[in-house]
């Protein structure tokens, strides 16, 4: 039985110092604890307490622990169901970063024959870049001259008053750098709150709820047309109906889980996967990749085909990736928490009232105002 | 109930009347009835020890390979097993025989059945009927080259295990199936198009010679997946069978499949045009003007999760036209939206047509429909990427392959008049070199002595149409179509129809022998015998030629 010392940051990333660290770790602790205690049942029905969600850092992990890793693809789903055809769909999925909504984000590169010869992708959550351009500002400025341009300049990505603008010039569109997501449903705060509202069993007229849309429905986390949401509370609560107590495994975050390559073939005959590159997180919590053929090969990635066609959207890609969240689950068969036996139901149901009560769910980072909300729906 | 190792992943052991009679009935579906001999050894018994070879169609019994014979496979199961003598009696120590890389090349292991969502409680139960396909790559770099499909949950001793395997040298897949106490070699990919095999044992549903994944994509019906996780008792055998842990999405899946189907599909065409003149056209085009297979598609809305007052939602785009290939593969510039279906209707027809799930073996049934909403057979992959790679390589021009689906091209599968258009495909040597052009003149002269609206007229108006144009003219044809479904979907009787044609076409896929399990698409009360039905370019539905 142990407890975490401390929450980690995103994919172990080493940008933060101590205070930085620190707020970090508050930030994230108190966002599970907020999740866990739910929305104030005067306001909202049949969603609070999350009662087997808790805190690594407050409630021993016991030995009967295991990792549940949820997975699904990076494309965004909304866009491939109203899309007719591939084509279409890898078009509009490239035109904006607001339709990027898997908790992946990308920007192409393209040389001036209009091949593709770079594509970034990146799965952090924009709540880490918040709090640390309140701490470090210069370590900011660095990481985007290292990372996207090394023209960037301090008042292209703060204010005046010193304020960090997430969706700056060079993190606002497909083609000019993507360093974190900005997409508005891309947060860590909503994956936290997520998770934990997926924790409540429900058993509705007599039958207990087990599919992904049906609990999405009933328990009105997430959006219900990603691939991500729905699944992500479809796993968490099949946990959860196995009596177990569940949490988000530390560093919390979403990672890259893998590039596959089935069906791709590089003009000589090198291996594609080759040119995947994770460029920040640690092995196991790779949080940016990098999608580009190294000059001296003499092509482009433009000159890749994937079962026959060559890579002209960097969304083609993201068909074939995959973005991963780790859950940690224990006491299997212990929680005593009664299901619920009705959905949610918000006392003031307009629109406008959810969506001010989700925002009010995620608590503020020690040092500055929180860049998202979380998704009620 | 386990299955019967000389089966592969198939209820027919147990299928009831209903479906030989409409196997009988079956509309242009390859004719004649094929015995069903399945993937086994035949009136034999096998000799431990040794590989055993049993095309179906072509050897009336399983007989020991040659060494010769052996060392003529090249693939994985071949090379790393029955070279060596080695013959696993079991998934396990298949998976345990293969080459393990520093790091580990994990298998990829995935979780189907039909019966994966019905409700736990149900009574009574429907059979299970889980398997496990596993893929691996076991000889050559990244790339897939062994897929493995086994039942799940069950013995692994008495349960089926068959093995698709990719010979890079031959370039084919060769088919295994294990039977005790030994394996049997059921013949490779060019087995698949050959006339004494063809449609014959494992070749009824690896119709071309490719591996298959009939729910190819979203939201891959009965795969546990991103959008479906299966629903298994907390003692379910299953769960503890050790790849149960290792089972990953069949997002996935579809990846490898669809690059697995290509792989074989670039061999196979290498082979055929290699020296300037192809020796049966016809095994070419029938993937063209005919349905030789089908994939099955749905909606993504879980059919329970509808409410009257709830979103519009899309029906399958192949439902309406072969989009695949007219759109993202002929990249014809169509603009036109999704048709919407609206939940209310979608809900009255349910009831209107007495939408259930039915298992006639087991006695199970529950009203409404399939898991996923609106299962119904699309354009194949397979028989799609045989054209792409056919136009791609310079066999058939675009046009050509775009006249061709443009023809009832409101009838994505089972097309009457497109079929038709096979009887001007040549079906011996032909020079690669102007093939197209050689069926398209015959279509053409015999035009001329058609009526105006016979399919062969309509080819020939197409064909005339400018090179500069045709792309142009084809999408405005199908934006008009689908703006009349557009509108024809929101009207009850609009919707009604499509049902009824939706019906219809899973008529016809039940009469398929890739139809394995009841469970696979909704009965309704729609009479077995109804009329079939075809959707014609008004996006009105009438009763099929």
């Amino acid at each position: 039985m142990t407890k975490l010392p401390s929450y980690n940051p995103p994919g172990h990333l080493t940008d933060l110092d101590g205070a930085g660290l620190k707020a970090w770790d508050t930030f994230i602790s108190d966002s599970v604890d907020r999740a866990a205690q739910g929305p104030d049942p005067s306001e909202v029905l049949n969603d609070s307490p999350r009662s087997q969600y808790y805190n690594l850092t407050r409630t021993d992990t016991d030995a009967d622990a295991t990792e549940a890793t949820v997975t699904w693809t990076a494309f965004p789903r909304t866009i491939k169901l109203t899309s007719l055809g591939d084509l279409q769909r890898w078009k509009r999925a490239d035109a904006s970063r607001d339709v990027q909504d898997e908790y992946c984000e990308w920007s192409v590169t393209r040389g001036t024959d209009g091949k593709i010869t770079k594509v970034t992708f990146t799965c952090e959550g924009p709540e880490y870049w918040s709090l640390l351009a309140q701490t470090d500002p210069a370590a900011v400025l660095a990481l985007y001259r290292q990372f996207v341009d090394p023209g960037v300049q301090h008042g292209d990505l703060f204010a005046v008053d010193g304020t960090y603008n997430p969706r700056n010039r060079w993190n606002d569109s497909t083609s000019h750098g993507a360093m974190h997501l900005v997409q508005r449903n891309n947060t860590l705060g909503a994956e936290i709150e997520l998770a934990a509202a997926a924790t409540i069993v429900r058993v509705i007229d007599g039958e207990e709820l087990t599919t992904e849309q049906q609990l999405v429905q009933c328990s009105m986390y997430g959006q219900a047309e990603r691939n991500s949401d729905p699944h992500i509370g479809g796993s968490v609560n099949a946990i959860a109906r196995q009596k177990a107590d569940i949490a988000l495994a530390d560093p919390v975050g979403l990672y890259f889980n893998d590039l596959s390559t089935d069906g791709w073939a590089a003009p000589d005959g090198s291996d594609p996967k080759d040119y995947w590159t994770y460029v920040r997180g640690d092995a196991d919590h790779p949080v940016r990749a990098v999608y580009e053929v190294p000059q001296e090969r003499g092509f482009t990635v433009g000159d890749i085909t994937i079962n026959g066609k060559p890579i002209q959207f960097g969304a083609q890609i993201t068909d074939f990736i995959t973005i991963r969240l780790t859950a940690v689950a224990c006491r299997f068969g212990r929680s005593t928490t009664e299901p619920k036996t009705a959905c949610v139901q918000f006392i003031q149901p307009t629109p406008a009232a959810a969506s001010g009560l989700a925002a009010e769910a995620v608590p503020t980072l020690r040092l500055t105002a929180p860049p998202s909300s979380v998704s009620r729906r | 109930m386990e299955f019967h190792e000389h089966r592969r992943a198939t209820a027919w052991m147990r299928t009831a009347p209903g479906v030989t009679a409409a196997r009988a009935e079956a509309p242009q579906l390859g004719g004649e009835e094929v015995p069903d001999d399945g993937c086994g050894a035949g009136p034999t018994s096998l000799e431990p020890g040794r590989l055993h070879r049993r095309v179906s169609g072509v050897d009336p019994q399983a007989v020991a390979v040659t060494d010769a014979e052996l060392a003529a496979l090249g693939d994985p199961m071949a090379v790393l097993f029955f070279r060596r003598g080695v013959f696993p009696m079991t998934v396990q120590e298949l998976l345990a025989g293969l080459p393990q890389p520093p790091g580990g090349l994990p298998n990829a292991v995935y979780l189907i059945g039909e019966a994966g969502q019905v409700p736990l409680n149900a009574s009574p139960s429907p059979f299970r009927d889980f398997r496990f396909a596993i893929t691996r790559t076991a000889l050559q770099g990244n790339d897939v080259d062994l897929l493995i499909s086994t039942g799940a949950g069950d013995d692994p001793a008495t349960t089926f295990l068959q093995v698709a395997a990719w010979d890079p040298d031959a370039g084919v897949f060769n088919y295994y199936s294990r039977i005790d106490p030994s394996w049997v070699w059921s013949g490779d990919s060019w087995a698949a198009l050959a006339e004494g095999s063809r449609g014959r044992g494992c070749f009824d549903s690896h119709i071309n010679g490719s591996v298959v994944m009939k729910e190819l994509a979203l939201p891959w019906s009965n795969w546990q997946s991103q959008a479906a996780t299966i629903n298994l008792p907390a003692d379910s055998p299953v769960r503890a069978d050790p790849l149960f842990a290792q089972v990953v999405g069949a997002e996935n899946l579809e990846l490898t499949v669809r690059a697995l189907v290509g792989r074989w599909t670039a061999a196979r065409l290498a082979a055929v045009t290699r020296t300037g003149t192809v020796e049966r056209p016809d095994h070419l085009l029938r993937q063209l003007f005919t349905t030789t297979s089908v994939n099955l598609a749905s909606s993504a809305v879980q059919s329970a999760a509808v409410t009257p007052a709830g979103r519009d939602f899309p029906l399958p785009v192949g439902f309406w036209l072969n989009g695949d290939a007219l759109i993202n593969d002929l990249a014809l510039p169509v603009t036109a939206s999704v048709p919407l279906a609206p939940a209310d209707l979608y809900l009255a027809a349910l009831t209107t047509f007495g939408f259930r799930l039915q298992e006639r073996a087991s006695g199970f049934t529950r009203p409404g429909d399939t898991f996923f909403a609106f299962v119904v057979p699309e354009a194949a992959f397979e028989d799609n990427d045989v054209i792409r790679r056919m136009v791609e390589g310079g066999l058939l021009p675009a046009k050509f392959a775009a006249c061709a689906l443009m023809v009832d091209f409101g009838n994505p599968v089972f097309s009457a008049d497109r079929a038709r258009l096979m009887a001007y495909v040549p079906t011996g040597p032909t020079p690669a070199a102007g093939l197209a052009e050689e069926v398209a003149r015959a279509i053409t002269e015999a035009a001329g002595t058609l009526p105006a609206g016979s399919p062969e007229a309509r080819f020939a108006a197409d064909w005339a149409l400018p090179d500069a144009d045709w792309p142009q003219a084809f999408a405005d044809r199908i934006d008009t179509y689908l703006g009349h479904v557009s509108a024809r979907i929101g009207t009850r009787a609009g919707f009604e129809d499509y049902v009824r044609l939706a019906e219809s076409r899973r008529r016809d896929f039940r009469a398929m022998r890739l139809n394995e399990f009841d469970l696979t698409l909704p009965a309704t009360d729609i009479p077995a015998d109804a009329p079939r039905l075809a959707m014609l370019e008004d996006a009105t539905v009438a009763p099929a030629p």
